[in-house]
């Protein structure tokens, strides 16, 4: 088994896309954005060998959301690439095709949260049961129950 | 015949937990599969948000009945990372013994589940049947066969009184041998090893790039195992191997599986004879500062991710949960394709499917504290209400 | 022929259709009985089968939409008239009443229609998975069916006659044929398993695949029917294998009374029958199912051979007593 990755090794190969930091002695996270993560990913691939996508975490801040990928490889550190997204128009590039994986954890994270990935090849329900209210987000902080409407056949006000 | 879809779900007895393939055949091959989890669903992310660190820990424990110690854990773990806390040995032994008693039951489990899919109904029983020895063992222990409820932020919440350590010994030697028979009934009986082998192959790469995890991707090659990777508990100081396999087919994954089992006799032996006096707590503070973490654990389906942020209250700000099975979905699609719709059954149940894990919706209402079960009259009603309004529209 | 009172009496009552109905469900809770012993459980009770199946009858019959209701109540009557008809047949202590040269032709014949019927039923259920059990119903009788015939034929080319109870007559002056032809035994076994659908040949019926194949829409008295001509089918496989191969109820010499002996006949037949569902209840248990495309290859490499070898060392036997 490989050693870990340093800190000063991950900062010197990402430093066009990102700035790192360790938080743990063996995850490193980088702060990028959406414009960068996906050349970002691409270049953890190759330049530190992270071929594993572990998952793909989604957070509403209340201000912003969030999206935090982490990736690890042989050498068994864990890198993260965190990028936030505004509120308004959450978008940012699928990597479905570079990192298979992530095709499940996007519609998972479209279905709760209503990040779009365009170039998804199928983003459809996955989680929310099919007569669910479109556009409707359960896990944002500011989603408030519809007392008239639906969901999954239950009335708003028993929710 | 030509194209037949033929529906997997959501009511099937292949199934243990709905799930709703549809698979499209010709003949006996599997063409295409589609997929909606949906229908274990419960809000579990959501509901914990609102909770503090002691009320969620039994809502997360009932994310799934069968890796319950395995969830309550990595949140346990992780908050107690944040917190910086360090807690005593013995507590972290006896959660290893725990952890190690669950793996057993649900390999365990397992084995008699693969064995009924392919119509051996024998076996089902008898690994059903020792599988009692380790429910009665945590019984004991933690007062319940499932949802254990032995974490708290700190350590644990109830001590292993020597009478118990000395009945959970006294259960192992013959657990031990009738592992070791039906090790050797993998390796010789004819119907197991035809049904077996070949079916459901996964070749290294494909492991590695559909981000298989588990005994899944350890059965392909892939040699990761959290125990082993990014350690926590006891794993340090108990000597043990991770197990892997190269086939890469069912027969493989029930090779790693009974492997494991092995291991896991061992683990919890090395823990039970060897474990330290002291408290079994330490107190901890009522909220955790801002922190994020994510917090890995080797559940006994796969690798199970919690990624915690704490916002400096006593609740957590967002705990997202991905699942060894969620993980494992895409190569399951991926080896069902040219597959027999006879092999369905046992390639999913190979993958050892968790679906409440996977899913994660009760209907709580938090006002007059009650939990939605939503009657008969009621669905009457509102289909009629839901029938009116679609005529409106 | 005999008395036509006692001929009624013997097909109606002993060892008619009462006597099989009965012994049927007899067989049916030896069979759950010992399975679950195997298994380390305890097992249903004695009187467990016929609470089944007074119970099934009193349940609702439902139809699926569109699907015709008269050919889905006759043909599991059609499917245990069959079985019954060929039991008539089957030597159970002394000679049986209705014989004649080629009955064993007709009981083949017979017991074959249960398995033409599940395939029907399946084909009409107008459902996906009664339409595969239905497919693998007939793609499993085309394989076991040729070596079942075979190994069928094969005392009567060494007894020289085509009726059942004659062979088994002839086995009491000479040698039972499962040491004459032990090949042609174990072929019968395998096929025997393989004809009423059990496991390791469970294929149209396998529950955790195509929930219950072409019995997924079969309710209420239909099941009941269906399910008694299962249980007879076992019966009558057992005798017939009993008859064919273990000497039925013949016993080693002639015993006098008649009816002293016809009574220890019977004895000897109830011995074997059971041995054989011994046999096979422990096949049944230790086996695990597989796949219709595993048992094409399995089926026409070696029981197919097997059964040919079979019929070859019979005529080679008789070619060399007739030579001599």
């Amino acid at each position: 088994m490989k050693p870990l990755l340093t800190l000063d090794f991950v900062a010197e190969t990402m430093k066009e896309w990102g700035t790192a930091e360790q938080v743990r002695h063996n995850r490193i996270r980088i702060t990028a954005t959406p414009e960068t993560v996906r050349t970002a990913i691409i270049n953890a691939r190759e330049l530190l060998e992270c071929d594993r996508l572990i998952t793909i975490s989604a957070v509403d801040n209340g201000k912003t959301l969030e999206l935090v990928y982490h990736l690890t490889g042989p050498h068994r550190s864990v890198i993260s690439i965190a990028i936030e997204l505004p509120r308004d128009k959450p978008e940012v590039p699928t990597m479905s095709d570079i990192l298979p994986p992530a095709g499940i954890y996007e519609r998972q994270i479209h279905d709760l949260l209503g990040i779009v990935f365009p170039g998804h090849p199928d983003l459809k329900r996955i989680m929310l049961n099919e007569d669910w209210p479109l556009e409707e987000y359960p896990l944002r902080k500011d989603w408030k129950k519809d007392p008239g409407t639906f969901y999954g056949g239950i009335p708003g006000e028993r929710i | 015949m030509a194209n037949v879809i033929v529906p997997i779900g959501p009511h099937h007895p292949a199934l243990k937990e709905p799930v709703n393939f549809r698979i499209v055949a010709d003949g006996e091959r599997i063409v295409r599969l589609e997929l909606d989890l949906s229908y274990n669903h419960r809000g579990i992310e959501k509901a914990a948000e609102q909770r503090d660190f002691i009320r969620v820990l039994p809502l997360l424990e009932r994310v799934c009945g069968i890796c319950s110690h395995s969830h309550s854990t990595v949140f346990v773990k992780g908050i107690e990372e944040i917190m910086e806390l360090e807690i005593p040995p013995r507590a972290r032994f006896i959660r290893t013994i725990i952890a190690e008693l669950e793996r057993m039951h649900s390999h365990l489990l397992w084995l008699g589940v693969a064995a009924h899919e392919v119509g051996f109904n024998t076996l089902f029983m008898w690994t059903w049947r020792d599988r009692e020895a380790v429910q009665d063992t945590l019984e004991e222990m933690s007062g319940n066969r499932v949802h254990y409820g032995m974490n708290e932020v700190g350590g644990i919440r109830r001590d292993l009184t020597p009478s118990e350590v000395n009945a959970a010994l006294a259960r192992l030697p013959h657990l031990e041998e009738r592992i070791r028979e039906y090790a050797k009934m993998v390796n010789d009986q004819e119907t197991l090893l035809i049904r077996f082998k070949g079916v459901g192959k996964l070749s290294r790469d494909e492991a590695l790039a559909y981000g298989a995890v588990g005994p899944t991707a350890r059965a392909s090659g892939v040699d990761y195992d959290i125990r082993r990777d990014d350690p926590y508990l006891a794993y340090t100081v108990v000597p043990w191997n991770v197990v892997t396999d190269t086939s890469g087919d069912v027969y493989g994954r029930t090779r790693v599986r009974i492997g494991e089992l092995q291991e896991s006799i061992k683990i919890v032996r090395h823990c039970l004879e060897n474990l330290p006096e002291g408290p079994i707590r330490v107190n901890a503070p009522k909220t955790a500062p801002k922190g994020e973490i994510l917090s890995r654990y080797e559940a006994p389906r796969g690798e199970l991710a919690h990624f915690i942020r704490t916002n400096g209250t006593d609740k957590v700000e967002r705990v997202d949960i991905r699942t060894p099975t969620l993980a494992n979905w895409t190569s399951v699609a991926l080896c069902l394709v040219n597959q027999n719709l006879a092999d369905i059954p046992v390639i999913v149940a190979a993958i050892d499917p968790c679906l409440s894990c996977t899913s994660r919706i009760t209907v709580v209402n938090p006002k007059d504290r009650t939990t939605g079960i939503v009657t008969f009259d009621e669905l009457r009603k509102q289909s009629h209400l839901r029938a009116s309004m679609q005529e409106r529209r | 022929m005999t008395d036509p009172l006692l001929t009624i009496l013997y097909i109606l009552v002993f060892p008619g259709f009462v006597f099989l109905l009965m012994y049927s469900l007899f067989f049916e809770f030896l069979d759950r009985r010992i399975t679950a012993r195997m298994q380390n459980r305890v097992g249903p009770p004695f009187f467990q089968p016929c609470a089944d199946v007074v119970k099934m009858l009193g349940k609702e019959v439902i139809d699926p939409d569109g699907v015709d209701r008269r050919i889905f109540d006759a043909a599991p009557l059609v499917a245990l008239a069959a079985v019954m008809t060929a039991f008539l047949c089957i030597p159970v202590g002394g000679n049986s009443i209705v014989r004649f040269q080629g009955d064993l032709i007709l009981v083949l014949y017979l017991l074959t229609i249960p398995t033409i019927v599940l395939f029907l039923l399946g084909w009409l259920s107008r459902n996906v998975f009664s339409a595969i059990g239905g497919i693998r119903a007939v793609t499993q009788l085309f394989i076991y069916e040729v070596p079942f015939f075979l190994v069928m034929l094969a005392p009567a080319l060494m007894a020289g006659t085509w009726s059942v109870s004659e062979i088994a007559h002839w086995q009491q002056e000479n040698a039972w044929f499962l040491l004459l032809q032990p090949i042609g035994f174990v072929v019968a076994l395998v096929c025997l398993q393989a004809k009423l659908e059990r496991t390791p040949f469970d294929i149209p019926e396998a529950e955790t695949e195509i929930v219950a194949g072409p019995w997924t829409e079969l309710t209420g008295r239909r099941l009941a029917l269906m399910h008694l001509a299962k249980d007879a089918s076992l019966v009558t496989g057992s005798a017939l294998i009993a008859a064919l191969y273990l000497g039925g109820p013949m016993t080693p010499w002639v015993i006098l009374p008649v009816w002293l002996g016809w009574a220890a006949g019977f004895f000897l037949f109830l011995v074997k029958t059971l041995a054989i569902l011994l046999v096979l209840s422990s096949i049944k248990v230790a086996t695990g199912r597989i796949r219709i495309d595993q048992l094409n290859a399995i089926g026409w490499k070696y029981i197919t051979g097997a059964a040919l070898v079979q019929i070859a060392l019979v005529l080679v036997m008789n070619f060399w007593q007739v030579g001599i």
